[in-house]
């Protein structure tokens, strides 16, 4: 026909007859009851589409040629089309197309089982039409109405779940949407009614879910949830700004605590515990940011500023970690196998990065390791050189070479002893025994020279290697640090019971001053040893006052030390034990008083390195203003410390003062270097 | 006498003779001879042995011109003659300073006084003055900065008829504190700067991160405390 120019008649005839026999099965499908509705509509859907395939295949002729001249729409798509305009969309049709498929959908919701082959035939059926067909006759509605459910069904959770039960509820749901669109949606509407599902039951709930009392994420974190914590985690990460809310709240919650700890002055009281809670913290929140939050980069920042926070409120945390380092290095890590302690160590390092005054540990950490050294309480040499390896590392050459110096300080002075007993060694006879350690001033704590003398038993053996040393080295000066050294005196008591004690070098001088005498008065004491009165009071107390180290009986048997005390060998002392330890050398948490000088030092020793900054800066910048110069000085001195701005202020006057910057004649606002 | 102090400076005696060459005489002849009255007149309060006027001479200059010698324009004077020494001018700053003034006879030198003061008041003048005022009253050799005590006296001294109320709290001040016990130029320098161009007594405008000098930023907080 239309090789006779009869096409239009032909297209015309199809349109008119395909639209009649379609309208026909239309009304079979109305006619079809309940269930049997959509299997109708399948059947005569399956149907018409092979009939569509015939009829394109009869006419192809024209399909090829006279429908693209004259601008028609191509049979199969027209096909399709028609079968949309009449039967889709027939009035009765439409509706209850979309109220059946939202229906069944319900059921399968409430736990029904529907049949899912079915459905897929329709919605592919629907996605055939054309997609706008699939969005407007069926997916738009469906989304609102599994909004409704879903709101609703989230109001109902909220009010009788606690936030664990929720969470899986909520889990389950997003799974299930996930699978019915696999099976039986198109894989469009995935995004789409995941979000839906994600707005009604985690959005819209987040805030109440994470703050639940007795459930919400604090609790979870404090009993270590780790479950529970996950899920929180991968829902309301499919949320805009869910997985913020748990950050926020989790790092309130890690200040807070980290706060109170820091501030609780029974805690504070014993330094090795606190630092040990303060690792144990890390430790668990490493864990859950490890298994329940998949090792996010964020929250671990929010971790670290949080450490950083609440470890600096309290200004003695350097003071207590190196007090832990003390403690682990002195005996914490006998018998530790080397990974552990290197762990152990990597996690105090970890604690020292988060310090803002670094300063202040390093004060700290030499003076705990000088008396580690001193009285050779150190477990393994080898932990303790990995440390300041791993200072110098985090804090360069500068931070660690007084403490190397410190190292190589003990080992000279094992040979020079050596030295000494091999040239000397011979003269000495049944005298007593001399161990000497020379410290380099520079590179040990300094410490203010104080007056002793020395028992006159052993001013020979002192002099000898005086002598001695100073025979090898010239041009150096040798001072007795008597408030450092310690001693072993060989006792015997009234009964005859002999005792080895390890006393100090104070302690020593006080006790060989009984050799003579029996009594001896607080007065007669100080002027034999010239000790200063504050030392000696404290190093009479350990000798009489302590029980089971009482080598000396005071009178009055007050605990105070009194100038008008008496004080007498202590013929009936006894010990179980045979040595005897009474000197005091180990490292303590500092006195207030102790606390307030050592700080004092280190605000002074800060002042020429502010300077220093300053000069550089100015050096480099010639001209610049205050604010400029506050910034570029704290950031050259973050490493060590966080100057403050009005010691920075002070600094630059006295600079102006001594001429070595000006005020800009111009602009008072600006500081100009003087070269 | 003439020929004498022809030869000082230096000048030939002039042969022919014009009208300005006149007119330059007899003005040289004036101003010779003025210059013979300000000596004369410096001699008349100095110090034999130390060819100065010391403390006691110009007590008695101010007695003669009827101002008190702790007077700020006793201050303003030493200024115009540059005097290096506190208590002290020497002739050559009297010479300035008089010639400056135009003044020969302690009449005229009382009755520049005021004059003096008006050309003091403009302020880069003003500002000269107020740093000379504390180099004036340096002693020492090395000396850089002045105690407390004097330096109340001076701010009063200087500033406190232009700016009395912050003169007063300064003072009351620097008094009290405890953090300074002298003050450098810089810091006085700073005072003058903080009462020209900070508003009293809100002190807006100031901002303690500036480059105010540290003394200035306390005081304005121990004001601000005060007036809460």
């Amino acid at each position: 026909m239309v090789l006779h120019k009869f096409g239009e008649k032909l297209y015309s005839g199809l349109v008119a007859t395909m639209t009649f026999h379609l309208k026909e099965i239309c009304s079979s499908i109305e006619a079809a009851q309940g269930g049997l509705f959509l299997e109708e509509l399948n059947r005569k859907w399956a149907d018409h589409n092979k009939a569509l395939q015939m009829i394109r295949d009869i006419l192809m002729y024209m399909d090829r040629t006279f429908i693209p001249s004259a601008h028609k729409t191509p049979v199969h798509e027209l096909g399709l089309n028609l079968w949309r305009d009449v039967v889709i969309h027939s009035s009765k049709i439409q509706t209850r197309l979309l109220d059946t498929l939202l229906e069944l959908i319900q059921g399968e919701r409430s736990g029904e089982v529907i049949n899912r082959g079915l459905m897929r035939n329709i919605t592919k059926m629907l996605m055939d039409l054309g997609s706008s067909v699939y969005q407007d006759d069926f997916e738009k509605q469906f989304l609102e109405s599994s909004a409704d459910f879903y709101r609703l069904e989230s109001q109902e959770f909220i009010e009788s779940c606690d936030c664990g039960e929720y969470l899986k509820k909520a889990e389950r749901r997003l799974n299930e949407e996930i699978e019915r669109v696999s099976h039986y949606l198109d894989a469009k509407s995935e995004a789409k009614i995941t979000n839906v599902v994600e707005k009604e039951l985690i959005e819209s709930h987040m805030q109440r879910l994470v703050h639940m009392e007795n459930s919400g994420l604090v609790n979870m974190i404090v009993g270590d949830k780790y479950e529970d914590l996950g899920r929180m985690y991968s829902l309301f990460r499919r949320v805009a700004s869910g997985l913020v809310l748990i950050r926020d709240v989790m790092t309130s919650y890690i200040r807070e605590t980290g706060k109170q700890l820091v501030t609780d002055l029974e805690r504070l009281k014993d330094p090795v515990d606190f630092v040990q809670r303060l690792l144990d913290i890390k430790d668990k929140y490493d864990k859950i940011i490890g298994s329940a939050f998949s090792n996010d980069k964020t929250f671990q920042n929010a971790l670290n500023s949080s450490f950083e926070y609440f470890i600096n409120l309290n200004s003695r945390s350097p003071e207590y970690i190196s007090l832990f380092v003390d403690d682990k290095l002195r005996k914490g890590l006998k018998g530790v196998s080397e990974e552990d302690v290197e762990i152990i160590l990597d996690k105090v390092m970890m604690l020292f990065r988060y310090l803002q005054e670094k300063d202040v540990f390093e004060k700290y950490y030499k003076q705990h390791l000088a008396k580690r050294l001193l009285s050779g309480k150190t477990v393994s040499d080898d932990a303790e050189r990995s440390l300041i390896v791993k200072l110098k590392t985090e804090c360069g050459y500068q931070f660690t070479s007084k403490l190397e110096g410190m190292f190589t300080d003990m080992k000279t002075s094992e040979d020079t002893m050596q030295g000494f007993y091999a040239n000397v060694g011979a003269d000495l006879g049944d005298g007593p025994t001399l161990s000497v350690q020379v410290l380099t001033t520079g590179s040990w704590p300094t410490q203010p020279i104080n007056t002793c003398n020395l028992p006159t038993e052993i001013l020979s053996i002192c002099e000898k290697f005086r002598n001695y040393y100073l025979g090898t080295h010239t041009g150096r000066r040798l001072t007795w640090q008597t408030n450092m050294g310690t001693a072993d005196l060989k006792a015997t008591f009234g009964k005859g019971q002999k005792h080895e004690l390890n006393v100090s070098t104070y302690q020593m001088c006080v006790l060989m001053l009984f050799n003579n005498t029996d009594r001896l008065t607080y007065r007669e004491i100080e002027q034999a040893a010239e000790i200063p009165a504050s030392d000696l009071k404290r190093c009479l107390q350990s000798l009489a006052c302590v029980k089971g180290k009482n080598v000396l009986r005071k009178e009055p048997m007050s605990k105070d030390i009194a100038d008008s005390d008496a004080f007498f060998f202590n013929d009936k002392f006894t010990s179980k034990f045979f040595k005897v330890k009474i000197g005091t050398v180990v490292a303590q948490r500092e006195s207030e008083p102790e606390n307030q000088e050592t700080r004092q030092r280190v605000e002074e020793d800060r002042k020429p390195q502010i300077e220093a900054a300053i000069v550089r800066i100015m050096k480099a910048r010639r001209v610049l203003d205050h604010n400029n110069i506050v910034t570029e000085v704290t950031k050259q001195l973050q490493s060590r410390f966080l100057p403050n701005p009005v010691v920075i202020k002070k600094r630059i006057e006295s600079l102006i003062e001594r001429e070595f910057l000006e005020r800009d004649k111009g602009d008072r606002k600006l500081y100009r270097y003087l070269a | 006498m003439r020929r004498a102090s022809a030869k000082k400076t230096g000048q030939p005696n002039p042969i022919p003779f014009s009208h300005t060459d006149l007119f330059r005489s007899a003005s040289s002849k004036a101003s010779s001879k003025e210059m013979e009255r300000i000596d004369n007149l410096f001699y008349s309060y100095c110090n034999r042995s130390s060819g100065m006027i010391d403390p006691e001479g110009i007590e008695t200059l101010c007695s003669d011109m009827e101002v008190h010698h702790t007077d700020v324009r006793i201050l303003m004077l030493a200024w115009k003659m540059k005097a290096e020494k506190q208590g002290y001018f020497t002739l050559e700053e009297w010479r300035r300073g008089l010639k400056a003034l135009r003044a020969d006879t302690v009449s005229k030198l009382k009755k520049a006084l005021p004059e003096l003061e008006k050309e003091v008041r403009r302020p880069t003048n003003f500002l000269d003055l107020y740093s000379y005022s504390f180099r004036y009253c340096l002693t020492e050799e090395k000396q850089k900065s002045i105690d407390i005590e004097s330096i109340c006296q001076l701010l009063d001294l200087v500033l406190g008829s232009q700016f009395r109320a912050q003169v007063d709290y300064l003072i009351e001040y620097l008094k009290i504190q405890s953090d300074y016990k002298v003050i450098n130029m810089d810091q006085w320098l700073g005072f003058y700067r903080f009462c020209n161009e900070i508003s009293f007594p809100d002190f807006s405008g100031y901002d303690p991160e500036l480059a105010w000098p540290l003394i200035l930023d306390n005081f304005v907080e121990w004001m601000r405390a005060k007036q809460t």
